[in-house]
């Protein structure tokens, strides 16, 4: 029963820590929690329906499932690269220079209006993702693992390698860092603030909405609301790996993954949110910066 | 892309006129208001609207006919979204409103709270879905429902169980609402100690993910497991029970009788057990009621007949007695033999109907059938 938990909790973790690093990058580089990423996530899953749909009506589906899921997904992230990009442009930029608390207000209302206008455009009832990988998968040692859990893990394990790839090899990823250590400093020395931010997001977004495609082929079910409980988990994991740290972010999705899994099944599966928001407060408590994060003093 | 701005555009579309149409209707005051209150948005938004439709259905006749003491009946349409809280300020709205009776709510844990409200200010509400057995048991008098009881229901789950499947091990599950726990619990006190529960627990309601709790089910080897609950909590355990290769079949009771558990299911939906009263395509009466829902609505909905038949009752009494007095409408619904499209209702002294026949569904070929 463990190694199925273990199953159960990593494919949970990946999922919010694909999540978690839209937050802990934006916040490394703006100091901002970005509370419209949850709902980036949920556009993405929206969008997932739509083109599988569409892709399943020429009858490509058909040809090639594979082939379909990995343009689902590749189109969904472009689609909310897009929207996270003009989220940034619309809402915050313009609020840069602002009192922190400002911006704040302003991702707050970004995420109000998303969720309505999603409501609006697609309606207050459950969308069903169209049933691909039914029930198959493996089966060893008494655990079942299905081919959309493998799928899953294996996808998020490659974004978060090349992510991580990106930012440590490249010069766009040497001017993120460079960005979030010191804004003012690395705008001396040449790097375009602007396009280093519009990267994070389009990066932040990108990932949010594979999730949001992958977790809307998990369990096949989508409304407009699916964004507030995700996007408040994966802050959460965010927080716990410690808020800004890009492998904290990680580690802090596959611990709340994990931890949901396990305490449900050992301890009781009617109080499962309560263990994930428990262990964030005795973090927060033992360890105030998270379990990957650095101590800073304030910058603003 | 193209598709999705035009969906837009009509949904903003429909929206409007939705919105222009309801503050049109506020404005008469020569009308009677008859409320219909049940989860209009959100996840068990579908029940809410064949609730609506099927009472709507039943005021547009009787509109056609002239109205009730010479007045249009106007419907007060509100959405609780069943949440508690919502539902009681949803119910001091139509107080205010001025509705003379009230057809609704869907969920237990809404009907509850919002029939003390409703008992404060004296107005009958009938209920077309809420089977927990407190709604009755209170001593309220102006509470009836057309529905069965969740003890009864829960007895004829444990009866089968018993004596057709012969089980003797079984789990047990519940969303931890009014419903879903106490059905489970009726069901489970049914059950006496002719079978084994190996296993007894919640989930949350409006989470996604079961797997775990699943998981710890399996370990155990329950021959059946019974689920207290609504649909899309139902499809998603039972989905991803298959998922985990979990065989034993899954049991619920009249929550989940709606096509979108199927459709969240998928074909783990299959061989799915379900308590709810008899077919209403089978029942002579409601032939005509169903043709003419199909024409207007489409497919008919689980709690659809009842809704028309609970709107027929209310406005049927109100006709009797020829007041809008809440007191006098009571006092006719606990004597009133009424014939609708369900067959015979009469209410008892609690405001229970008196026959309630729950007999045992199972989802075959994607669809919902008696099981004989």
């Amino acid at each position: 029963m463990f190694l199925q938990q273990l199953i159960n909790g990593l494919t949970l973790g990946a999922v919010y820590a694909l999540i978690a690093l839209g937050y802990t990058m934006v916040y490394g580089i703006l100091q901002l929690i970005n509370f419209a990423h949850g709902e980036v996530y949920m556009l993405g899953a929206y969008l997932g329906i739509i083109i599988l749909g569409f892709l399943t009506s020429i009858g490509f589906t058909a040809i090639s499932l594979p082939l379909a899921i990995i343009i689902t997904l590749v189109i969904s992230m472009i689609f909310c690269s897009a929207y996270g990009m003009t989220i940034e442009k619309i809402a915050y930029k313009p609020l840069r220079n602002a009192p922190r608390l400002s911006p704040l207000i302003s991702a707050i209302g970004v995420s109000i209006f998303l969720q309505n206008f999603v409501m609006l455009s697609q309606g207050a009832t459950d969308r069903v993702f169209p049933p691909l990988l039914n029930a198959e998968g493996l089966t060893f040692l008494n655990a079942r693992i299905t081919y959309l859990q493998i799928f899953i893990l294996i996808a998020s394990v490659l974004m978060m390698v090349g992510l991580h790839l990106f930012i440590m090899k490249t010069k766009l990823g040497k001017a993120m860092r460079a960005t979030a250590q010191d804004r003012k400093m690395a705008s001396l020395l040449g790097i375009d603030i602007d396009q280093v931010i519009s990267i994070t997001f389009i990066i932040g977004s990108g990932l949010a909405a594979a999730a949001g495609v992958m977790v809307a082929m998990y369990y096949g079910l989508v409304n407009y609301f699916i964004g507030y409980v995700a996007g408040i988990k994966a802050f959460t994991a965010a927080v716990l790996g410690g808020i800004g740290s890009i492998p904290g972010a990680m580690l802090g999705g596959i611990i709340l993954g994990l931890m949901e899994a396990l305490g449900a099944s050992y301890i009781s599966s009617e109080y499962k949110d309560a263990f994930a928001f428990g262990l964030l407060i005795i973090i927060l408590i033992l360890k105030p910066e998270g379990l990957l994060g650095r101590r800073v003093g304030d910058r603003s | 892309m193209k598709k999705f701005f035009s969906l837009i555009l009509f949904s903003l579309l429909t929206f409007y006129f939705l919105l222009f149409t309801v503050i049109g209707c506020a404005k008469k005051d020569d009308v009677i208001k008859l409320g219909v209150a049940g989860p209009m948005t959100g996840d068990q938004a579908k029940m809410g609207m064949d609730f609506r439709n099927g009472a709507e259905l039943a005021v547009i006749e009787w509109n056609e006919k002239g109205g009730v003491l010479g007045k249009k009946i106007a419907m007060v349409v509100s959405d609780d979204q069943h949440d508690p809280k919502q539902a009681v300020s949803v119910a001091n709205k139509m107080v205010n409103e001025g509705t003379v009776g009230v057809i609704g709510h869907f969920n237990s844990s809404c009907s509850i709270p919002a029939s003390e409200v409703y008992n404060r200010a004296g107005i009958p509400m009938i209920t077309p879905a809420s089977t927990n057995p407190q709604l009755t048991e209170r001593g309220f008098d102006n509470i009836f429902r057309v529905c069965g009881r969740d003890d009864q229901q829960g007895a004829v789950a444990a009866d089968f169980v018993i004596n057709r499947l012969r089980l003797k091990k079984i789990a047990i599950l519940h969303d931890k609402t009014t419903y879903g726990q106490g059905l489970a619990n009726e069901f489970k006190k049914a059950l006496g100690n002719k079978v084994g529960v190996v296993h007894y627990g919640g989930i949350i309601q409006g989470d996604k993910d079961f797997k775990a709790v699943l998981t710890l089910v399996k370990e155990k080897k329950p021959e059946l497991i019974f689920f207290g609950g609504i649909y899309p909590e139902a499809g998603l355990l039972v989905k991803q029970a298959k998922e985990l290769g979990i065989k034993a079949p899954f049991m619920s009771g009249d929550g989940v009788i709606d096509p979108k558990f199927i459709e969240i299911a998928g074909p783990s939906a299959e061989g799915t057990y379900l308590t709810f009263s008899p077919d209403p395509v089978k029942i002579p009466t409601a032939k005509v009621f169903l043709d003419s829902y199909h024409k207007k609505y489409g497919d008919h909905g689980p709690y659809s007949i009842y809704a028309y038949d609970a709107a027929n009752i209310m406005l049927t009494a109100i006709k009797d007695v020829k007041s809008t007095e809440g007191k006098k409408i009571t006092e006719k619904l606990h004597t009133l033999e009424f014939k609708g499209a369900l067959g015979t209702i009469k209410f008892d002294k609690k405001g229970d109907v008196t026959v309630v026949p729950y007999v045992i569904w199972i989802t075959k070929g994607g669809k919902f059938e008696e099981y004989k």
